[in-house]
């Protein structure tokens, strides 16, 4: 995964010797901080509902799934490796779990079994591409065909609903939620609460955060994707080390079908259609280098909100979807253009 | 495309622009800097028509920076580049070849899946009606074949040739051009006596066409048969130019080093004992690798030499686990291992230190302290592996403090130090490991002269502390220089296991080639 032919660029401009490498992580960091201050801003003045905490949280949750997912991309990306099939793996582990539901097993164990199945899905990936020596692109290729099919396939493509509410609780519920009764006798809301999806957004980007920077498996998976050979000849299995990112990458995958499929009270086989290129947008958009070795989750997550408030803001701004769309996508091109950029020496 | 000079460059230079003819490319003070590295400093050359011009000087002097320079890879960062009498400065290889100067480069420049006539004409091919125009792009590489004697057919794909074969391609590709100025840099390294023979005719041929021929090799013998002029750099600053006939291989040799050969090595204060730390036994691999048997003592320096091919990497690599072997024992201290892998070679104690630094030696976009303790992450981390940012900044600092690594923190990217800095880099991830037995693969290809000096320093501490030191280099005179015994290897296998006190560059060179069996062969 090494590219030669950058490598053997004329160095005909030089950075300085004296430049910091943290400094320049810095820089990256705030440019898309800056441009994800930028969009607030400007939101804030075309809509007056944009800038308040009852949009920041449905901002936060309409997020959630794209974090989740971008998380599991961001360690994928950083060995080196790309994964599509995640947008697949969700629909098939919401569509299990909702079957288990159905079929008597109590919502919990049930969930566990939808992210066992999206952790199933990973360890194949990773299977294909560390043993078998598959591009990751084709193997995780296969495996949203497969995926996608398996769902549509045990579900007769129909949506499965009548989950109850327990399993409903996930998706929707909140902590620190507070009603008061008034006095006309109907419940009132005096605080909204934080919802459990952007909970466990919250609590994953920080354990990921930490696995990477500061455990030696994390260290590990930033070694291999800046150079895999140099880690295999300094002892890094990095088989192991590929596998765990894609079970990693699926199990995370799984989690979204749940609490996706679990917000919805429905699932769906064919939800998450193309999910995984918004994943991989936010890594993107957050500095993760495809070529490997570059990345981190705080990147990922503004990368995350950037797509996550232009939507949102575009949607209030009255803008089409169509035109969300053009807009989005020009927005990954330059934010990628900017990093080339900083990263030309 | 006309020249793109500024006019009041022209003023500086007296007479520029009505050169007499001879003088067909010349530099002027002309410095390149990379990173750590001055490459070129001031350097001046200057090439005539019809001439055959060696350019010589140690690995690393700045023969293929120059070229570089000359071919338009690199621009300089100061001094002036004369061609046709007119100031230049290219802006790629592409603009140097369209004004008629081509480039032939060691490292092979061809597109494997493509043929030799697509190659030949690569990103200029005639074009009929807007179409490729095939029938004339067959006719004319075959016309630049014959001239080469080249028994390849046009359509012939270019992956299925031999090596010398695609060399000579690369050689067609340039008559092709039609170039004024053809660079050669080692074309015959990997020709065979016969095709070599069959390119000093062409090179005779083309010199007589008036091209002015740049010409780079380490095989300063064969010059005699066609080179000129001879430049000499050392250490990227120009040493002396002088007629090919007025000076001798010694003369050349003395002014490429630049000092008695003794003063590059450091003396040895180790001395290898009878204990035996490694010890190999019929090691295999197909029918290409081995058998190959060596035994290495505590504290000793072994020299693994040969031609490139000759399995000296194959080896090392075979022992530490990173290519798979057919048969062989390995044995450390009478116990017998079992080495599946790079992991488990490192938990006994062995090390190899890649001749491909930026390839497999080092993750050049991490730290150096993450460098350091990429083998040995356990060190310092706790139990449930989370790294102890202070233990792994205090082994990164007492690192870079005892092999005098030159890097502003312990937190600069790999890939910002010089390589000298980067190989010390490289061997402090293997001292931290604590290794018994260490395999240098071509510790100073690439390195400055003084990084060299302190590598071989630092290789005969080692030893003197009584680790195994297997050293693989190309460059005799350091295997000469550094080792107690030398084992030879040709075609897989060891051909002989030479005492360095009492052979000589001839007789490696020899058995290296297969040419004569030695007299000292024990195995």
């Amino acid at each position: 995964m090494s590219h030669p032919v950058a490598a053997r660029r004329p160095p005909s401009t030089f950075e300085p010797m004296s430049m910091n490498q943290r400094r320049k992580d810095l820089v990256q960091k705030f440019a898309a901080l800056g441009s994800l201050l930028v969009l607030m801003i400007v939101f804030s003045i075309t809509s007056q509902a944009f800038f308040s905490v009852g949009n920041g949280m449905t901002v936060a949750l309409q997020v959630t799934s794209i974090a989740y997912l971008g998380i599991g991309a961001t360690c994928v990306i950083i060995t080196g490796g790309i994964d599509l099939s995640v947008g697949s793996i969700l629909a098939l582990s919401g569509v299990v779990a909702a079957l288990a539901v159905k079929a008597g097993v109590p919502v919990p164990p049930a969930m566990l079994l939808g992210l066992l199945t999206g952790a199933a899905c990973g360890l194949v990936n990773g299977f294909f591409i560390a043993r078998l020596r598959l591009p990751p692109f084709i193997a995780t290729l296969g495996m949203m065909l497969v995926a996608r099919g398996l769902a549509l396939q045990i579900t007769d493509a129909k949506a499965i609903g009548g989950l109850g509410d327990s399993f409903a609780e996930l998706g929707n519920g909140a902590l620190w939620r507070v009603v008061k009764v008034g006095a006309d006798g109907f419940p009132d809301v005096v605080f909204r609460g934080i919802p459990y999806p952007v909970l466990v957004m919250v609590v994953l980007a920080i354990a990921v955060s930490i696995m990477l920077n500061r455990t030696t498996l994390g260290r590990h998976i930033y070694a291999v994707g800046s150079n895999a050979e140099a880690a295999r000849l300094s002892g890094v299995n990095v088989a192991r080390v590929t596998m765990f990112v894609y079970v990693l990458s699926g199990a995370l995958a799984g989690l979204t079908g749940c609490v996706l499929m679990s917000r919805l009270v429905t699932a769906q086989p064919s939800e998450g259609v193309m999910y995984e290129l918004d994943a991989i947008a936010a890594a993107v958009i957050g500095g993760t280098s495809l070529s490997g070795g570059i990345g981190s989750i705080s990147g990922t997550g503004i990368g995350a909100f950037v797509i996550g408030i232009l939507r949102n803001g575009l949607n209030m701004a009255g803008v089409s979807s169509f035109i969300q769309q053009i807009i989005i996508g020009l927005v990954i091109l330059l934010t990628v253009w900017v990093d080339r950029l900083r990263n030309r020496r | 495309m006309s020249a793109i000079s500024s006019p009041s460059l022209l003023e500086h230079i007296p007479g520029a622009g009505t050169q007499p003819d001879s003088e067909l490319l010349s530099l002027h003070d002309v410095t390149m800097v990379f990173p750590g590295v001055v490459a070129l400093d001031a350097v001046g050359f200057s090439l005539r028509r019809g001439e055959v011009h060696a350019v010589c000087g140690e690995n690393g002097a700045g023969k293929s920076t120059l070229m570089k320079v000359l071919s338009g890879q690199y621009q300089p960062a100061s001094g002036t580049i004369l061609y046709k009498g007119r100031p230049r400065r290219f802006a790629s290889s592409l603009e140097a070849q369209r004004d008629g100067i081509a480039m032939i480069h060691q490292e092979l420049n061809l597109v494997p899946h493509l043929t030799v006539a697509e190659n030949v004409y690569l990103a200029r091919e005639p074009r009929l009606w807007g179409f490729i125009d095939k029938a004339r792009m067959q006719r004319d590489s075959q016309r630049c074949l014959d001239r080469l004697g080249l028994a390849v057919r046009p359509d012939a794909i270019v992956g299925q040739l031999s090596v010398a074969q695609q060399q000579m391609v690369e050689i067609a590709k340039a008559l092709s051009l039609n170039a004024e100025v053809l660079i050669m840099d080692e074309p015959t390294s990997s020709l065979t006596d016969a095709e070599t023979a069959q390119l000093f005719k062409v090179i005779r041929e083309l010199r007589q066409a008036g091209v002015g021929i740049i010409y780079i090799s380490h095989r300063l013998d064969e010059m005699a048969q066609i080179v000129d002029r001879v430049t000499v750099l050392r250490d990227g600053r120009y040493i002396c130019t002088e007629r090919f006939a007025d000076t001798s291989v010694d003369e050349i040799v003395s002014h490429m080093v630049g000092r008695a050969l003794k003063d590059k090595f450091p003396p040895r204060s180790s001395v290898p004992c009878d204990e035996i730390l490694l010890s190999v036994q019929g090691l295999a691999r197909g029918s290409r690798l081995g058998p190959v048997s060596f035994e290495l003592r505590r504290g000793e320096i072994l020299g693994f030499a040969g031609l490139m091919g000759a399995g000296r990497t194959e080896v090392a690599r075979a022992i530490f686990g990173a290519d798979p072997v057919d048969a062989g024992v390995l044995r450390m201290g009478g116990a017998a291992l079992a080495i599946r892998s790079p992991v488990d070679a490192i938990t006994h104690g062995i090390a190899y230190l890649s001749e491909d630094r930026k390839g497999q030696g080092l993750a050049v976009n991490m730290s150096v302290a993450q460098n350091i303790t990429m083998a040995r992450m356990s060190a310092v981390s706790n139990r449930c592996g989370f790294i102890r940012p202070a233990a792994e900044q205090a082994v990164a600092q007492r690192f870079i403090a005892e092999l005098d690594i030159r890097t502003p923190s312990a937190q600069q990217v790999a890939r910002l130090l010089s390589g000298g800095n980067q190989q010390k880099v490289a061997i402090a991830k293997w001292l931290f490991r604590e290794s018994r037995v260490i395999f240098f693969d071509e510790p100073t290809r690439g390195i400055d002269v003084g990084a060299k000096f302190a590598i071989y320093q630092l290789m005969d501490a080692l030893a003197a502390q009584g680790i195994g030191v297997v050293m693989i280099s190309s460059e005799l005179p350091e295997i000469l220089g550094m080792t107690d015994r030398i084992a030879v290897f040709h075609e897989g296998r060891i051909a002989a296991m030479l005492d360095t006190r009492s052979t000589t560059q001839e007789e490696v060179m020899h058995v290296a080639s297969g040419r004569r069996p030695a007299a000292a062969v024990h195995l």
